[in-house]
């Protein structure tokens, strides 16, 4: 049998706190109590878990913000934020925990100030007009990279705390929008979150501002459909009129790329009329200076990733990758601080020997696309059965460095750049291209961060992932790589449960592995119920 | 009406994927370029003595070995056509070339190269993939020449010694226009009140243009027209006219049950259809060929994976256009289960041809093959086609 690494072998004596972490589970909308994790660690859990409750007090003391909270259906999901977090941080301890708090607070910053602004320009709610007129709604799963050279037009990404961020806090939170595009006669079967965001849109349930709309065709055939939807809505409805963005799906041709480029000239044109801003290149290649920054401190993570001392890991990394990549594309300077402050920690914990867990046992690759519902998957993984996820599809993005520095061929090369961040936007990047960047490079990755176990997340309405699933269990046989699939429907908890979810691997643990569980406690949890 | 000559003869060639006509032009020592989907420009795999066949598979039964390779979520033509190469059933192909449009065909394909299904002891055989346009507009013009160039041309030249020239263009194109000006004329019979020729009758003659070598099939078609000009009609009306809306409707058992139900199906905008699909392209002398043919495809598309406002509006306009041009009496959208450009374009193009254009619409999905849940189906046609008349006794009253 072979011999794990434990936190009393590597530290000395055991860490603090609670060790078994199913006593805070009572099958409630939350949780029974904080967890303990030693008096220092608690005090910092509670003092970050403060400042979020600051946060939220500053967004509701605007009562256009109240307003809209009474307007949208969506909004009554953000009343389990302050028990959302504690999603982040089950078990943790020290720098992890601290790494996890740094980023999911001002991921939770950041989305509470994109409601903020919706609010503020929303037709319905704030009716600031002259707010909205600079403003351009972007997609929730798209690059914002073609609005680089726009530093005082607002870029809205309206869907994300409309469906995305909403489904973390509450696993239920996009059914009733699912329940109406099926009413309609879209069939259960599409990904259900371009299908929840058809919904919203045949509801009317999105905030309506904004001089126009770019949307790309983002993920999947069915979020290339939807945008139609969306767009019929702000044309007709509300004459905001719509440019979609393409974005070619093989997107490692070198004959898609002169495509891709020409059609971002055309985005950025159709901006510019819009908005009557010009295209400003000392603000586009301050932002790919801040791309490349954030490029390199991504690839720095994954590297202490590859060690025996993983630090920035779980959902909070692709969360924070998700914002800091596609949401802000270097366009705000606050992440760079952030960038430097999680890197700093991350070396730290390192230096340290920290660990997530008492015990590591697997090491492994998280692939495949997240369902929104269970966003504690991967920290319940750790603590659960002691299996580390290094890193996950969704972060594997672009690691190449775009043009910097202001120069007649780089304002041209810009084009193809930012084209280049377009197609390779996070998850699409992996799922289209060819098997090859979803396959081939997976084992790739194995290697590289010396991974013996994949976890592959099956969104079953996912087509391109799904398409390759003989594959990939042939490829990982020959490879002596264990696959531990886990299938579920993304943002609709009807179809698999949280349970459901954490059967499939409880069963491949035991049965397969013929492993025990480092805390049974948590082996099930009753949560089904639960935000 | 009488049972039209070649009628028979058709419906046995599509009873199988390799065709007879496919291996007589295979004896021949011509080429077989497979493709899977309509946005593939047909005439560029028809240059010199190379033939195009568009993958279907025929009286599907168990897709068992798909579905493991891809699971049961895919789309059923993807897991049918998959299922189909895995047996072997597609070993006449010397080429595929393949768009990476919908994710589930390019999915299926991609599983038929890693699992190298085809093209054993072929060393010129290979697969291609293409990135078709997204839009309608001159820079997908401009990516589908650059696509078909390299993706197409390249390797039927370097592979097989094929003349890829203007002029090779041109001829086939040529051809290929013949064979649409055919069942185009063949089709527009279907506009008269008492048509003379029904609607099972013009998917067979149609499919057959996509699955078997044109050239080969021109005879024949010219014979079928002489025979459907001089046809005596039937004296009887059909209950219902209806247009069929859709993707990948190569069942013609589908078309039948419709007809079975009292109906005739009048028009036929799908991908195995012939509107657009067999509208002849024309070509002037001062642009070259493959840009024209490229400009032909990108701007007649009919695909919903086109996304930008023109083309989403625009489809839906075009099925009105039609359905008034072919005087439907209602519109069938459907769409293959799992399938996901369809559910969304059926979802839409329902409501819209319902509330804007103000047609009757029944909104289905299918099976591939349509025997696995005929009664089903029948019963909603059925229900569908009861509704018309009824609307028509009451002079279209709401």
């Amino acid at each position: 049998m072979a011999e794990y690494k434990t936190v009393e072998k590597v530290c000395g004596p055991q860490r603090k706190g609670e060790t078994q972490l199913g006593v805070l589970y009572d099958n409630g909308k939350v949780r029974r109590r904080r967890e303990w994790r030693g008096v220092k660690d608690t005090f910092y859990d509670y003092t970050r878990w403060l400042y979020l409750v600051s946060v939220l007090a500053r967004f509701v003391a605007k009562p256009r913000n109240i307003k809209g909270f009474f307007r949208y259906r969506w909004m009554a999901n953000y009343l389990g934020v302050m028990h959302g977090m504690d999603k982040f941080t089950i078990g943790l301890r020290d720098e992890p925990l601290r790494i996890a708090h740094t980023a999911m607070n001002f991921v939770i910053n950041d989305v509470t100030q994109a409601i903020d602004h919706c609010f503020r320009g929303d037709r319905r709610v704030g009716n600031d007009k002259k707010y909205s007129d600079n403003c351009v709604l972007t997609d929730e799963n798209a690059m914002t990279a073609f609005m680089m050279g726009f530093p005082n037009v607002n870029a809205i990404l309206r869907e994300v705390p409309t469906m995305f961020s909403a489904n973390i806090f509450n696993q239920y939170s996009t059914t009733h929008y699912l329940d109406v595009a099926q009413e309609w006669g879209l069939p259960g079967d599409v990904c259900p979150m371009p299908e929840a965001e058809s919904g919203i849109s045949i509801e009317d349930d999105f905030c309506v501002l904004g001089c126009c709309a770019v949307q790309v065709n983002t993920t999947c055939d069915g979020s290339l459909m939807g945008n139609g939807i969306i767009a019929k809505r702000l044309e007709q409805d509300y004459n905001i009129p719509t440019f979609q963005l393409v974005a070619p799906m093989r997107h490692r041709m070198d004959d898609v790329q002169d495509y891709a480029a020409e059609d971002i000239r055309r985005a950025i044109a159709f901006v510019e009329e819009h908005t009557g801003q010009k295209w400003d290149w000392d603000a586009y290649f301050a932002c790919a200076k801040r791309v490349n920054d954030a490029t390199r401190k991504r690839i720095a993570q994954m590297e202490i990733n590859s060690t025996d001392y993983p630090q920035f890991v779980g959902s909070v990394f692709s969360l924070y990758n998700d914002t800091n990549y596609m949401g802000n594309c270097g366009r705000s300077p606050d992440f760079v601080k952030i960038d430097e402050k999680l890197l700093k920690l991350a070396e730290r914990g390192y230096q340290k020997k920290r660990m997530l867990a008492t015990e590591y046992r697997h090491r492994c690759i998280i692939w495949g696309v997240q369902p929104q519902y269970i966003i504690d998957m991967l920290y319940w993984m750790i603590q659960c059965w002691g299996v580390v996820p290094l890193t996950d599809m969704l972060s594997m993005v672009n690691t190449k460095m775009i043009a910097e520095e202001d120069t007649p061929e780089n304002r041209e090369q810009a084009y193809y750049d930012m084209a280049w961040l377009n197609m390779n936007m996070i998850m699409r990047n992996r799922t289209h291209g060819g098997y090859r960047v979803l396959v081939d490079e997976l084992w790739e990755f194995c290697e590289q961060m010396n991974a013996d176990m994949v976890m592959m997340w099956e969104h079953m309405s996912c087509k391109a992932f799904d398409g390759m699933h003989g594959i990939f269990e042939e490829q990982a046989r020959e490879r002596g790589i264990h696959i531990v699939w886990v299938t579920h429907d993304l943002c609709d908890p009807r179809v698999y449960s949280r349970q459901d979810i954490r059967d499939q691997f409880n069963v491949y643990m035991r049965t397969v592995m013929r492993e025990e569980p480092l805390d049974p406690t948590i082996e099930v949890l009753p949560d089904n119920d639960a935000w | 009406m009488r049972d039209l000559k070649h009628l028979g003869y058709l419906e046995d060639l599509l009873q199988e994927a390799n065709n007879e006509l496919i291996q007589k032009a295979k004896r021949d020592g011509r080429v077989c370029i497979a493709s899977v989907c309509e946005n593939i420009p047909e005439p560029l795999l028809n240059l010199g003595n190379a033939f195009s066949v568009r993958l279907t598979a025929p009286n599907t039964g168990s897709m068992d070995i798909a579905t493991y390779y891809m699971t049961g979520l895919l789309c059923e033509t993807s897991r049918a056509l998959l299922e189909r190469a895995i047996e072997g059933g597609f070993n006449f192909a010397d080429g595929v070339v393949s768009p990476d449009g919908c994710t589930m065909i390019n999915r299926c394909v991609e599983n038929m190269e890693l699992l190298q299904t085809m093209g054993k002891g072929n060393e010129h055989f290979f697969i291609e993939f293409m990135e078709i346009p997204l839009k309608g507009d001159d820079n997908g013009v401009g990516l589908l020449v650059k696509q078909c160039a390299n993706h197409i041309l390249k390797p039927l030249k370097e592979n097989y010694g094929i003349d890829t020239s203007d002029a090779a263009i041109r001829q086939a194109v040529g051809v290929h226009n013949h064979v649409c000006e055919l069942i185009r004329e063949i089709g527009d019979f279907r506009k008269e009140e008492y048509p003379r020729i029904t609607g099972y009758e013009f998917h067979i003659l149609t499919l057959a243009t996509y699955v078997c070598p044109k050239d080969l099939l021109i005879p024949i078609l010219e014979e079928t027209l002489e025979e459907v000009r001089n046809r005596e009609p039937e004296p009887a009306k059909a209950r219902a006219r209806v247009m069929v809306v859709g993707s990948e409707g190569d069942d013609s058992g589908f078309i039948k049950l419709i007809e079975e139900c009292g109906a005739f199906v009048c028009a036929d905008r799908f991908c195995f259809g012939s509107l657009p699909g067999r509208n002849p392209i024309s070509l002037n002398d001062d642009e070259d060929a493959l840009t024209q043919v490229c400009a032909h495809y990108t701007y007649s598309c009919q695909c919903p994976r086109m996304m930008n406002m023109a083309k989403v509006y625009g489809r839906k306009q075009y099925v009105a256009e039609l359905a008034k041009e072919y005087n439907a009496d209602g519109i069938l959208y459907d769409q293959i289960k799992f399938c996901d450009p369809w559910a969304y374009e059926r979802m839409l193009g329902s409501y819209m041809l319902r509330e804007d254009y103000g047609y009757p619409v029944l909104s289905v999905d299918r099976p591939y093959n349509i025997k696995s849940s005929a009664g089903q189906m029948r019963t909603r046609v059925q229900a569908f086609v009861e509704s018309i008349e009824l609307k028509k006794l009451q002079g279209g009253a709401k």
